[in-house]
């Protein structure tokens, strides 16, 4: 459309003009995507390393090889050799600690490494560590060691022998697995928990928006008594904190025996959301031009048929923004779900079961991030199937004063 | 009074609820072995049981007050003046009845229980607002709600006007929307944990915050983000306006779609630039949906507590009104006090509901 | 003829296959016949008849706590009859728990891992009263049974006070984790007093190093850890009678005595050479991620005070006893002897019924705990358990302290109302730390306290 409008225009001062406005706004763009992206690129890439990776070197230094000390345990069982020493001897290319990781020239004794030494030397290790007196160790180019004394050695846990590594990067799908395969075998899974959402999300989200609709029609363009007063009141509705609630809605529901039932938890949500359900359909039907309603009338068409026929498929636009936030909500949420549905297994929805995984003191809680990128990717394919409905032009042709 | 709606809304659902369970049971009991079958079902019937709701009585209406039965009324004006005026209650009456019993009567029941002292055996008369009135804490997040308020919604709706603005101009405009759309996408724990990568403070050593790495990198000394008041609530507030942009963007792009081509043309045709197009032409069509954003991210801020609760539990001088709620009721179960806090944030919403109000008479009379 | 034997054959591969089965769900540990275990304090439950009730039991335990608790009550499913006993853990029990008691839903059992909010809900009503035989039996079989009823009896609606509640899975606070071999390598000791620790703190200094971890970060939790760490000051300065004068009041808040062990705390808190990162890394280091810097190259500090269950958060390649271990935080004045700081979880019956009674009284018998003990990191006060069965030579010398006290004090901050206990004190430390003076913060404190006595 504005490459039309550019390539119309006569002069070239408009023309550079254009161009600069094509070139600010997609460099204007790009730079907001990229900052509300940052983040989140943050999480993924915790969600891909090591929990120690994590929490020893920032995340954007995830590509960048690891330059670090790593400590090696000496073996403790000595050996007593021809000449009557006494030694212990070992590799350190073959611990396990450093595998993967290539070994470097420096080495210390202490993990302060108040003093450090090169690869080749040997170090008598009685001069840095009182209770290692008598003993000296060496280290060979070939990174085996050698712990020598002349009395039997008597070591209960191993000289540490601190030794620099450089690590490649790498990736891990461990967190994802874990999240994926935990309690796979059991009834009460992951899989299940998917189910569980998927039951509770959907008519939880179809249901607030039919009502929704309807009652925004009727606040629209019906006459009824005490109808703005009505509305104002749907509005500041919103602010009632779901904490205030909770307990009087489940002393309802123990009554009437609605209490961890799916029909239950679905009328929590839709009571939940109705106040920004209506809010945003009334703001959307509300704004449909007047000319529209009136012609239809003329026409002989019942309320009832207008909104099905007329108002519906012209409101698919404000539908669609509202079922992708009721959609959100209802599945990120945690409390709704755990207060009305129970806290059973069976009854567990995804963020429960995300939430369990985390260990009781938050333990496991390196699994959050990989979580968070699993429970996040049903919510953006229902965004981007919704997208498609916020197309221009569902009123083209019937505007007044155009 | 409490126990006496509970008991009203007994004699009026449990007939229905018992009725669903002698239907259901059977069912539910042969389908024990699939949950996914149950599931089906499930979503079957709920969404089943709406549509027979609205088309039913929407028929039955029509023809009980319709001219085939005609002995009911027998002016067949009358006839269709009653019908007319009995619609509009079938059209709001779901959502009302709805409303009632999840928000309404909560609300009242905490109005009632803010007079009462913590395990609400007694009447306090005022007591917990006289309280509130003279704690620290209830005054410093009255002071941080109030700087919320005048920061995220502003902000938010900025920033998500000018995104969707200028999506609309490239061709990648799903892609970059998705994008800014993401952070909504992530459930507020989730998002507390990604600002940690933000964040993170240490003194000595890697830095695993990206802010304080950048600063380390230039020279700086790292900072502490999230314990320098009063700039950590502004902190704070970033990650708001990261996740609400999202939504404010949603709405107010399907609004510009609505801003018919036509009426762009026509002021291109004129001589108009796009910035005077932007501010005379765009906002002036899509100024209701602002309103309403605004509106709805206020009471989401008047609301906030998951990420204050996430992030520094509201200490450090950045509680907030919700925070201090969900402390009172929850981890020191004094639901007088809890409750009295609920109702100042039900009480801080007045002048928005009133601006609400003139913005939608002047609307009414224009349209 | 030969289809008879062929059927015999199957139905007792048949028999043998479900014989298994049954006897892995009913012995999920594989240690029925182990002789020693108390296997005979499980006999009083054999074919006990539930009612055919499914009793729920709700706590904060989850993952592999989740698994372990199982496991135990496996057992005692295994012998009663007509019902069972189900645990469920929530990451969020304290906000589950209070909406389910008064929402009118609440399960049979509550485990309170804060005996504050227990005590809360007694007051709400929405927890039964155990009766004088439980109260005898408890005396009688927990080492110090006296005190812990104590910390399980709270005032019921009418204001009486009443036994609530059983103690089951305690944790020790008084403990201060180290890595041995950084101490070798320096020829540091452990330190048997005060005066020891601080001198090491400035050996550690002097050589350049940061004796200290600490992490008070906890999202809305954050603060507790301090008030530990003052908890542990006051039982080592002052008679345990002031102590629990502190934790209900009777001796005010900015009484000198509390001052007093608030500034002993700052001695180490607020000297910024002490701590890794000064006092803005303790408050804004998470408490989990505190104890990281003891395993860092080069250290970034030596020691870090914690409860037992810490040695959850260290890296997954530390083995505790080997590449890291604790001592005893030591005494500051020897009149007081050696005063232990402990913790742990309060069940209660919030839904009363035969079963959860049944679910209770297994909960204190000698073979609940042990079959939990044998499992992981668990320790009890019960002195009918078998010492040998503990998983671990650190979890039975966990066990000796908390056995061995002469003084042992419940988490102060715990017994305090919510207000103060999870609200005042640890923002109180929160700001003490950030530099407000110890006076100012048990002043504000004390008036918080004063609030709430006010209605």
């Amino acid at each position: 459309m504005s490459s039309h409008t550019a390539t119309s225009q006569p002069t070239g001062g408009i023309h550079w003009r254009n161009r600069f406005g094509w070139l600010s706004v997609r460099l204007g763009l790009g730079i907001l995507c990229f900052l509300w992206l940052l983040p989140t690129v943050g999480l993924f890439i915790a969600s891909i390393r090591t929990e120690e990776a994590t929490k020893t070197t920032g995340w954007w230094k995830a590509l960048t090889p690891l330059s670090e000390f790593v400590p090696v345990r000496s073996h403790t069982d000595a050996e007593q050799l021809d000449d009557g020493r006494y030694v212990i001897r070992g590799s350190l290319a073959e611990d396990e600690g450093v595998q993967g990781s290539e070994l470097g020239e420096t080495f210390g004794i202490r993990s302060n490494l108040a003093e450090t030494f090169t690869v080749g030397e040997t170090i008598d290790l009685g001069e840095y560590i009182s209770s290692r007196a008598g003993l000296t160790l060496t280290i060979n180019e070939d990174y085996t060691y050698e712990i020598s004394s002349n009395e039997p050695i008597e070591l209960s846990r191993g000289q540490n022998i601190f030794i620099e590594v450089t690590t490649p990067p790498s990736f891990t799908t461990e967190h994802y697995r874990k999240i994926i395969v935990a309690d796979a075998d059991s009834d009460f899974g992951i899989g299940r928990a998917f189910l569980n959402t998927f039951t509770v999300t959907v008519p939880a989200t179809i249901i607030p928006i039919s009502i929704a609709a309807f009652a925004a029609y009727a606040f629209s363009w019906m006459n009824f008594p005490f109808r703005n007063f009505l509305f104002i009141v749907v509005v500041a509705l919103l602010v009632v904190p779901l904490q205030m609630a909770l307990i009087p809605i489940s002393r309802i529901y123990n009554t009437v025996g609605l209490k961890d039932t799916y029909p239950g938890i679905w009328l929590a949500h839709t009571g939940f959301g109705l106040p920004l359900a209506i809010y945003l359909l009334r703001n959307y039907i509300g704004g449909l031009p007047r000319e529209i309603m009136e012609s239809a009338n003329i026409d002989g068409a019942t309320h009832f048929q207008i909104f099905v026929r007329l108002v519906l498929p012209l409101s698919v636009p404000a539908l669609a923004s509202f079922a992708i936030f009721q959609f959100l909500w209802v599945w990120n949420d945690l409390l709704v779900a755990r207060v009305f549905l129970g806290i059973l297994p069976e009854n567990q929805v995804l963020t429960a079961q995300m939430r369990s995984l985390l260990g009781t003191r938050y333990e496991f809680l390196h699994l959050l991030p990989a979580a968070a990128f699993i429970s996040i990717f049903v919510p953006l394919i229902v965004f981007f199937s919704l997208q498609r409905f916020f197309v221009r032009g569902l009123l083209a042709g019937s505007v007044k004063g155009g | 009074m409490l126990d006496l709606i509970i008991w009203l809304l007994e004699g009026i659902l449990s007939p229905f609820v018992s009725v669903l369970e002698v239907i259901f049971d059977p069912l539910v009991v042969a389908m024990a072995d699939s949950p996914a079958l149950q599931a089906v079902f499930a979503i079957l019937f709920g969404v089943g049981a709406l549509v027979l709701y609205f088309w039913g009585t929407n028929a039955f209406i029509d023809w009980i007050l319709g001219d085939q039965v005609s002995w009911i009324i027998q002016n067949r004006r009358k006839r269709e003046r009653v019908r007319e005026r009995i619609r509009p209650w079938f059209f709001v009456g779901p959502s009302l009845i709805l409303l009632f019993i999840f928000l309404v009567f909560p609300a009242l029941n905490t109005l009632d229980l803010s007079f009462r002292n913590e395990t609400s055996t007694e009447f306090v008369d005022i007591g917990n607002y006289s309280w509130a009135l003279q704690d620290p804490g209830f005054h410093e997040s009255i002071r941080n709600n109030i700087l919320w308020l005048l920061f995220v919604p502003f902000v938010s709706t900025t920033f998500g006007l000018v995104i969707a603005v200028l999506a609309d101009r490239v061709r990648w405009e799903s892609l970059a929307k998705s994008l800014i759309f993401m952070p909504m996408a992530i459930s507020f724990v989730g998002a507390s944990i990604i600002w940690q990568f933000i964040y993170d403070f240490n003194d000595t050593g890697e830095q695993i915050g990206l802010l304080n790495g950048i600063l380390t990198a230039l020279g700086g000394d790292p900072q502490g983000w999230l314990i320098i008041e009063p700039w950590n609530n502004f902190f704070l507030m970033i990650i708001l306006v990261w996740i609400q942009t999202g939504f404010a963007m949603v709405l107010l792009s399907a609004a510009l779609k609505g801003v018919p081509e036509e009426t762009l043309e026509a002021a291109r045709i004129d001589g108009a630039g796009e910035v005077a197009i932007f501010f005379r032409i765009m906002i002036p069509q899509i100024i209701s949906t602002i309103t309403v954003v605004m509106t709805t991210i206020t009471i989401t801020v008047l609301k906030i507590f998951d990420i204050v609760y996430a992030t520094t539990g509201g200490q450090f001088g950045t509680d907030v009104l919700a925070n201090l709620m969900d402390t009172k009721i929850f981890r020191e179960t004094d639901f007088g006090r809890g409750s009295a806090i609920a109702v100042t944030l039900m009480l801080a919403t007045i002048p928005f509901m009133v601006w609400n109000i003139i913005r939608f008479r002047r609307e009414e009379k224009f349209r | 003829m030969k289809k008879l034997h062929l059927f015999v054959i199957l139905s007792l591969l048949t028999l043998a296959f479900s014989a298994m089965t049954v006897s892995a769900q009913d012995d999920p540990l594989g240690i029925l016949g182990d002789d020693r275990f108390a296997w005979d304090s499980l006999a009083p439950f054999e074919g006990l008849d539930l009612g055919g009730e499914d009793v729920l039991f709700f706590g904060p335990w989850e993952t592999e706590d989740l698994e372990y608790l199982n496991n135990v009550l496996a057992y005692l499913n295994a012998v009663v009859t007509n019902g069972s006993v189900t645990y469920v853990g929530s990451g969020s029990f304290e906000q589950e728990i209070v909406i389910q008691c008064e929402g009118g839903n609440p399960p049979h059992l509550a485990a309170f891992p804060q005996p504050g909010l227990a005590a809360d809900m007694a007051k709400r009503g929405c927890l039964s009263s155990l009766d004088d035989e439980t109260r005898a039996y408890i005396n009688e079989s927990y080492a110090g049974g006296e005190g812990w009823n104590a910390f399980a009896t709270y005032p019921d609606p009418e204001g009486e006070n009443q036994l609530y509640g059983i103690w089951y899975n305690v944790n020790l606070k008084s403990l201060v984790w180290y890595v041995p071999d950084n101490f070798d390598e320096n020829g540091y000791e452990i330190p048997t007093s005060w005066d020891e620790l601080i001198a090491l703190s400035d050996q550690i200094v002097a050589d350049g190093g940061t004796p200290w971890c600490i992490g008070i970060g906890s999202g809305a939790a954050t603060g507790w850890p301090a008030t530990d760490w003052v908890e542990d000051i006051m039982l080592r300065t002052q008679p345990l009678s002031v102590y629990q004068d502190w934790t209900t009041n009777a001796i005010p808040f900015n009484d000198e005595r509390i001052i007093s062990a608030l500034d002993t705390f700052a001695i180490i808190a607020k000297n910024e050479e002490y701590v890794n990162g000064g006092t803005a890394g303790i408050l804004t280091t998470e408490f989990q991620d505190s104890p990281q810097g003891l395993f860092s190259i080069p250290p970034e500090c030596y020691m870090h005070r914690q409860a037992s269950f810490i040695g959850g958060f260290f890296p997954e390649d530390v083995e505790i006893g080997v590449d890291a271990d604790f001592f005893y935080f030591p005494a500051i004045d020897p009149t007081f002897g050696n005063a232990v700081l402990g913790g742990g979880t309060v069940i209660t019956i919030s839904n009363d019924t035969p079963g959860a009674r049944a679910v209770l009284d297994f909960l204190m018998t000698p073979i609940a705990h042990e079959l939990w003990m044998v499992q992981a990191g668990f320790l009890s006060p019960h002195k009918g358990i078998n010492l040998d069965i503990y998983s671990s030579d650190v979890l039975r010398r966990q066990a000796e302290i908390l056995l061995g006290a002469d003084t042992f004090g419940f988490d102060g901050s715990d017994l305090m109302p919510g207000a103060i206990g999870a609200g005042a004190f640890w923002t109180g430390m929160v700001d003490f730390i950030g530099g407000a003076s110890s006076q100012e913060v048990a002043d504000t404190i004390q008036n918080a306290w004063d609030a709430i006595k006010g209605e």
